[in-house]
């Protein structure tokens, strides 16, 4: 009897730890090894989604058909175009930004940075209305000032051409990316202790130099965790206004994988192709989080 | 720690190993309901009963619905029919908008019912293969198909048929048309009554309203989608070969035809931008000249009242002196009932929305063709309506020069048609060379060919 009372508390104890964790594992599975394990799956299948239909085993055909595939390159062309483009959005501009505004007093900090922050809180399909009407190309403000100012003799179709259409794109994107790293890299700064900046001026530093060998190293975690945002999900926050502005054209030149995987599985109906352009990315985008990480714990600098 | 990991691995292996089984019993249920299907098939060529205590819901997916300058009249369609015939027999019909034809596919992966579609022509073949829709000889009953189809216009009736069976019934209809601003033609000199016949017409026409206004002259968008074919089968190009196998548009005649319309977009009169844009323009009163189909014609009607303009039109341009082909915009219904009860509630909506009252409603209120031709010259019908808008005159004359717009073969037309799209506006809007660019996309659809 007393045998057994002890196996039940021992196999309790067993057990504990696992209810613990159950609500994380569950979620988990439901919502990210799921699919994770049905992309694997489908991705060495050719399969449109309906109900009641058979999906077919095609072994490589649908990495091979990708491979193949221009606009597919194409699409990691803009991709990396978008990725990199959005950098000085996410890290530079809101860095200085974040700086200069933080020396304000009160009220005008509060001010600028609720500026800065209102384009992160528009829905995107408002936001692409409004840019859509100011650059149309012939009742759009855009052109007419350029053409009041004769820097162009025609007006410029920006969405129908390949030279401006992902300029545009990543613009908006930026301009939406702004305040969210603002407001990120303005809370970073409030925890950095005001002696340094006192001990440095006293050294005579200009706060030029203060930004860099102050600022800089101590903000250093948290701009490479807006690195690492910025990188992994530009794709992301492109995505909307390629949708709704230029749905990747003209001629698929301002798409990216996100888009391009998008329109296989939902536009194409074939969701096999989808998956397995989605587990390509998978392992590119996980070793570039990898990457990141490692580089982080090398260059961030912790005031512990 | 050791056995900590351990156990999380038998936890996480076993979760998967549920999973897995589950994709397993989806499948297999799956594959019985496929083949309750089948044999159903084979014995219901009949409609079940319908009970109005007990109205049978029917969804309808429209891109009309979903289209300013339509929603109106494609609302009021289904409402009349709602308060009238559905009324009387147990039919509701719930109309979905779907703007870009992604909805009724994304409505029928998920499960759910998707009854009748307002589906276009191009993409017809590949939803029959990969999305369950339906043949009319196979759900409707030949005696009510062939008492119904009496007065509709058989060169309309063809254009939903694929090996012989009908899989859409033509539907809202147009021929693309040149619809003119009298304002900036008078302004311009030219006579918009007496409209330009040849695309060197319309090239000329163009300069002289750029010269004289400083407005754009011509507008046709080279993301258009359907249009193009017509321009190519003007000019005694295809699209298709005779058989739907091959693509063969960078044939000479075709490439002819794009280069004439890029020497027309390039001259310096031509409005730029997507279709949306340049149909603004045109509403906006800046335009001279816009190639579409008639369904803009109430909200251009209107924009030209509010402009104070004259809205003017002409049929599509010829080359030299061969007669243009027009294809047709526009859609058919295609079904997918899938009960008894259901096959004769869809058919009621039907017979409604193509009936006389069906094409007075869409012709008036939203501005494609009456396919029952008749109604045209009927004092009950669209007479009075067509005598105050003589623009619907030059489009049904269209109709007997008519071609089917291409029905891409297979499952992979999505694709072929983004190839074409895109190889059409790279080789009018671009430097590139129109030869070439259709060359490559031609062989990128052959080689997607089923």
């Amino acid at each position: 009897m007393a045998r057994r009372s002890l196996n039940k508390t021992k196999l309790w104890r067993r057990i504990k730890p696992f209810l613990y964790l159950a609500p994380a594992l569950i979620l988990l599975s439901v919502w990210m090894y799921k699919p994770l394990i049905t992309t694997f799956y489908l991705a060495f299948h050719k399969w449109n989604m309906v109900p009641g239909t058979d999906k077919k085993f095609v072994g490589l055909d649908n990495f091979d058909r990708l491979f193949h595939n221009p606009a597919f390159i194409d699409s990691i062309g803009n991709t990396v175009f978008y990725t990199a483009g959005l950098l000085p959005f996410s890290i530079l501009i809101p860095l200085v930004l974040a700086v200069v505004t933080n020396n304000m007093n009160g009220k005008m900090k509060n001010f600028y940075r609720g500026i800065f922050f209102i384009p992160m809180i528009l829905a995107p399909v408002s936001v692409s209305a409004i840019w859509r009407w100011l650059f149309h190309p012939s009742n759009g403000v855009v052109n007419h000032i350029l053409l009041k100012l004769d820097l162009i003799q025609q007006p410029v179709a920006f969405f129908s051409d390949a030279n401006f259409a992902k300029w545009i794109i990543l613009l908006i994107t930026g301009w939406k990316m702004i305040g969210f790293s603002v407001i990120m890299f303005s809370a970073a700064l409030t925890g950095i202790n005001r002696e340094y900046y006192e001990a440095a001026a006293i050294d005579g530093a200009t706060s030029l130099r203060q930004f860099i060998n102050v600022t800089v190293p101590l903000m250093s975690p948290m701009i490479m965790f807006m690195l690492m945002m910025s990188i992994l999900f530009s794709s992301q926050w492109t995505f909307a206004y390629i949708d709704i502005l230029t749905t990747g054209g003209p001629y698929g030149t301002s798409t990216n994988i996100y888009y391009e995987m998008f329109r296989y599985a939902f536009s194409n109906l074939n969701v096999g192709f989808s998956s397995a352009a989605a587990l390509v990315f998978f392992f590119i985008f996980g070793a570039i989080a990898l990457l990141l990480n490692a580089v982080s714990r090398k260059l961030s600098f912790y005031d512990n | 720690m050791k056995r900590l990991a351990k156990g999380a691995i038998a936890l996480m292996t076993a979760g998967s190993l549920i999973l897995t089984s589950a994709c397993g019993a989806n499948s297999e249920s799956s594959n019985t309901s496929g083949n309750a299907n089948a044999s159903a098939k084979a014995s219901q060529v009949e409609l079940g009963t319908l009970d109005p205590a007990n109205p049978t819901k029917v969804t309808f997916y429209s891109y009309s619905l979903a289209y300013p300058t339509m929603k109106a009249g494609m609302e009021q369609l289904i409402q009349e029919f709602n308060d009238t015939v559905g009324k009387e027999k147990g039919v509701i019909v719930e109309g979905v908008p779907d703007a870009t034809f992604q909805q009724y596919k994304a409505d029928i992966s998920a499960g759910k019912e998707v009854d009748v579609v307002q589906h276009t022509f191009n993409l017809l073949d590949s939803s029959r293969l990969g999305l369950g829709f339906k043949a009319y000889e196979d759900v409707f009953p030949q005696a009510e198909l062939d008492e119904h189809l009496k007065g509709i216009s058989p060169n309309a009736l063809e254009l939903g048929k694929i090996d012989g069976k009908m899989y859409g019934l033509a539907f809202t209809f147009s021929t693309p048309i040149v619809f003119i601003n009298g304002k900036l033609f008078e302004e311009a000199g030219l006579d918009p009554a007496n409209p330009p016949k040849t695309w060197d017409d319309i090239k000329k026409a163009s300069l002289q309203i750029k010269e004289k206004t400083g407005k754009d002259g011509f507008g046709l968008s080279p993301q258009n989608g359907w249009v193009t074919e017509g321009l190519i089968l003007s000019n005694g190009g295809r699209v298709l070969s005779e058989d739907h196998k091959q693509a063969e548009f960078a044939n000479k005649e075709s490439v002819d035809a794009i280069s004439m319309w890029k020497d027309l977009y390039m001259n310096g009169a031509s409005a730029k931008g997507t279709d949306a844009e340049v149909s603004e323009q045109f509403m906006a009163g800046n335009l001279g000249m816009y190639v579409s189909s008639t369904s803009l014609y109430s909200g251009i009607k209107k924009a030209s009242e509010a402009g104070g303009w004259k809205v003017y039109g002409g049929a599509l341009p010829q080359f030299g002196e061969k007669e243009s082909i027009p294809v047709n915009s526009g859609s058919v219904l295609a079904v997918r009932p899938d009960s008894p009860e259901k096959n004769a509630a869809v058919w009621e909506f039907i017979k409604f929305v193509t009936g006389d009252r069906g094409y007075t409603i869409i012709t008036s209120q939203i501005g494609y063709l009456p396919l029952r031709t008749g109604l045209a010259d009927d004092p009950n019908g669209l007479k009075e309506f067509v005598e105050q808008n003589p623009l619907y005159r030059i489009n049904l004359e269209q109709l007997s020069r008519i071609q089917p717009v291409a029905i891409w073969p297979g499952e992979s037309a999505t694709e072929m048609v983004t190839a074409f799209t895109d190889a059409i506006v790279k080789s009018v809007s671009t430097d590139a060379d129109v030869e070439q660019t259709l060359k490559q996309a031609q062989d990128q659809i052959n080689g997607m060919m089923p």
